[in-house]
């Protein structure tokens, strides 16, 4: 119940900022285009909407599998020897969160001290880059989690969207269209 | 030493199986923090700098967006009714369709195995009752396909615009030519084939119907024109355009098209309905759809999938700067050029070994992640030989299409022996001939720059854009 609720309330977020990036760009097109006006402070958020989407974005990216990789090398391991890789693979991960969750802190807490805000908006930098940092912790705990499924056997590594298996559901959605059409005729002819 | 440490934890970190974006950027952070005086802190700001400082790049994400919206089976099918109305009736003319329909299609997705999925499943099988071989037919869908990332708007050409801060603008033009000399390419082709194996043709339609289906697609194809014309009329940029193109993508498909969301399988005039009441009743209902449209289970997938694709390739991006950062601060394109220089190495010798390097890369990456890694090394080097970046660009996309047709990720292949119900082993010998003119059109397009820098240099020369 509890990940499911978090499921969604992840998808709803990064479907929200993707929908707003885009009709914030277009508003600001229209309002350039009919109205000869602009908003002052539409590209700065645009712009930030578009890194909190990355940086939130990258952990949900792990957890459904979207991120991509080169599975040539490891399709050729037996399972066995290929978690054992994963598993180094995730923990270099790891640690590469780790890097950037300590840089990140120095540089928030540094922005923090000195109290610059954003440029259009009177909102302190360091809340509007605090992304930075809770992007990575939310990575490192969609890795650990990952890193404990291969550890158990539930998984044998990033389990990777197989982009032409993806782009199949269009062939079976396609085929239901002409079926249903070939039926249509079919009673039609009678 | 620098450079050797870079490499070598980039290959081992993505033969692991790591994900491409986590390896680029492990591999810089070691490397700057081994060899360079940066503080992690100062890392980390340029991750998010990349992030958000550049407006270009959000061209990525709505052009994701608008594809997503048009790559269903609808959009497919008006496209190739259109097509098939407009050259059927020439001999193998059914084949030739099948590469115009991939020409638009792949113009309005920008996504080759989305291409070869969404016309491959139609024509593939109506050629077949035709009369067409089936190895015929599935080589010409799997190659005409990867037209999508060499027609604009492409997103790979965006993501190279984005690895080597050339113009997106520029890039776009710069493929239009191509395109379409490739697409003729496979048409004479297949009109010679049809001849010699005497392929059958079917009856002209009449005008009329050609107008109509002209007409029904047009609703998709406008995109292409509301993009090009307006980057290319200088009246938006690509991000503004890609915004429009979006906001259209997502009007056609739920209020023009009905193939997704809440007013699907409600038609635009039901039958003996007056046609003041069906103004009347489809006013409403599209402004109704509007609101409906945010809860609709339909839209939330195609968001969901586009989100998937963008963050993705962001990502990427995001650590691929940094990955370019260590590259320029380390100054190892400028070590390799000069090696090359030094070498006495030809132009057309450095070209080759691009070449070479991007046919072999092809068999395991994918092509925005290529682009990422190679165009920053590459880019430099070139620009001290006295090659456009330009024409560079071209020669890595067209590099990457041949990418998608041949195994192990070739995408096209899996995606046709998935229609086909075939093995890959079976695609590959239908692929081959086709593969050989890609091969042929790759030499072309290498050595004669002037193919991929006519248009933009003709439109530079009346400052068009």
């Amino acid at each position: 119940m509890l990940t499911k609720l978090i499921n969604k309330t992840e998808e709803g977020i990064l479907c929200i900022m993707l929908v707003g990036m885009t009709l914030l760009v277009f508003v600001e097109v229209i309002l350039r285009f009919g109205f000869n006006t602009g908003l002052l402070w539409a590209e700065e958020v645009t712009l930030y909407i578009s890194a909190w989407f990355v940086l939130f974005g990258a952990s949900y990216g792990i957890k459904v599998g979207a991120h991509i990789a080169v599975e040539a090398f490891v399709k050729l391991l037996p399972d066995n020897i290929r978690r054992l890789v994963a598993s180094v693979a995730i923990i270099l991960s790891v640690i590469y969160c780790g890097l950037f969750l300590y840089g990140s802190w120095i540089y928030l807490t540094k922005m923090k001290m000195i109290g610059i805000e954003m440029e259009d908006l009177p909102i302190p930098k360091w809340i509007a880059m605090s992304i930075l940092f809770i992007g990575f912790v939310f990575l490192g705990i969609r890795l650990l989690q990952l890193l404990w499924d291969v550890i158990t056997g539930k998984q044998l590594g990033f389990h990777v969207i197989d982009e032409a298996e993806e782009t199949l559901h269009l062939f079976e959605e396609i085929e239901q269209i002409e079926l249903a059409e070939d039926a249509a005729e079919t009673r039609a002819g009678q | 030493m620098t450079t050797a440490t870079l490499f070598i934890l980039l290959l081992a970190c993505m033969g692991m199986g790591m994900p491409i974006a986590i390896a680029l950027g492990l591999s810089s952070i070691v490397t700057i923090l081994f060899f360079s005086n940066d503080s992690l802190a100062s890392i980390a700001l340029k991750l998010f700098e990349s992030t958000s400082e550049h407006y270009t790049l959000l061209a990525i994400p709505f052009f994701i967006l608008s594809s997503s919206f048009l790559s269903t089976g609808g959009v497919a099918r008006r496209l190739i009714d259109f097509a098939v109305d407009s050259v059927g009736h020439i001999r193998g003319g059914l084949a030739m369709a099948s590469v115009m329909a991939c020409m638009l299609f792949a113009a309005v997705s920008g996504s080759s195995p989305a291409t070869v999925a969404a016309i491959g499943t139609i024509v593939i099988a109506g050629m077949v009752r035709a009369g067409y071989p089936e190895s015929f037919a599935a080589g010409v869908i799997a190659n005409a396909g990867t037209l999508g990332i060499l027609i604009p708007p492409s997103i790979v050409m965006l993501v190279y615009a984005a690895a080597t801060e050339v113009s997106a603008a520029r890039m776009f033009m710069a493929g239009f030519l191509p395109g379409l000399m490739m697409g003729g390419i496979l048409m004479v082709a297949i009109y010679i084939v049809a001849r010699v194996k005497n392929l059958p043709s079917r009856p002209f339609p009449g005008v009329i119907k050609l107008i109509k289906s002209g007409a029904t697609a047009l609703g998709g194809l406008m995109l292409i024109i509301i993009v090009l014309g307006s980057i290319y009329g200088g009246i938006a940029s690509p991000t503004e355009a890609a915004a429009v193109a979006a906001v259209y993508g997502f009007f056609i498909a739920v209020v023009g098209y009905r193939d997704i969301g809440p007013l699907r399988k409600i038609p635009w005039r039901y039958p003996d309905e007056k046609l003041s009441r069906a103004a009347l009743r489809n006013t409403h209902q599209s402004v109704a759809a509007l609101f409906k449209s945010a809860i609709d289970p339909e839209i939330k997938e195609v968001l969901l999938d586009a989100t998937k694709t963008s963050l993705m390739l962001l990502f990427i991006i995001a650590n691929a700067m940094l990955f370019a950062h260590v590259l320029t601060t380390e100054r190892i394109p400028h070590m390799i050029a000069e090696t090359i220089v030094l070498w006495g190495l030809p132009v057309w010798g450095f070209l080759v070994v691009v070449n070479i390097l991007l046919l072999i890369a092809g068999n395991f990456m994918e092509p925005s992640a290529i682009i990422l890694i190679m165009a920053p090394i590459l880019f430099p080097i070139a620009t001290q030989l006295g090659i456009d970046p330009i024409h560079l660009g071209i020669i890595m996309v067209v590099n990457m299409e041949i990418g998608m047709l041949t195994p192990p990720v070739g995408l096209n292949l899996f995606v046709t022996a998935g229609i086909t119900k075939r093995d890959i082993g079976w695609v590959i010998r239908a692929a081959l001939p086709w593969l050989g003119l890609l091969l042929i059109f790759l030499m072309l397009i290498t050595y004669v720059p002037q193919i991929s820098l006519f248009l933009p240099e003709y439109l530079d020369a009346r400052a068009g854009y």
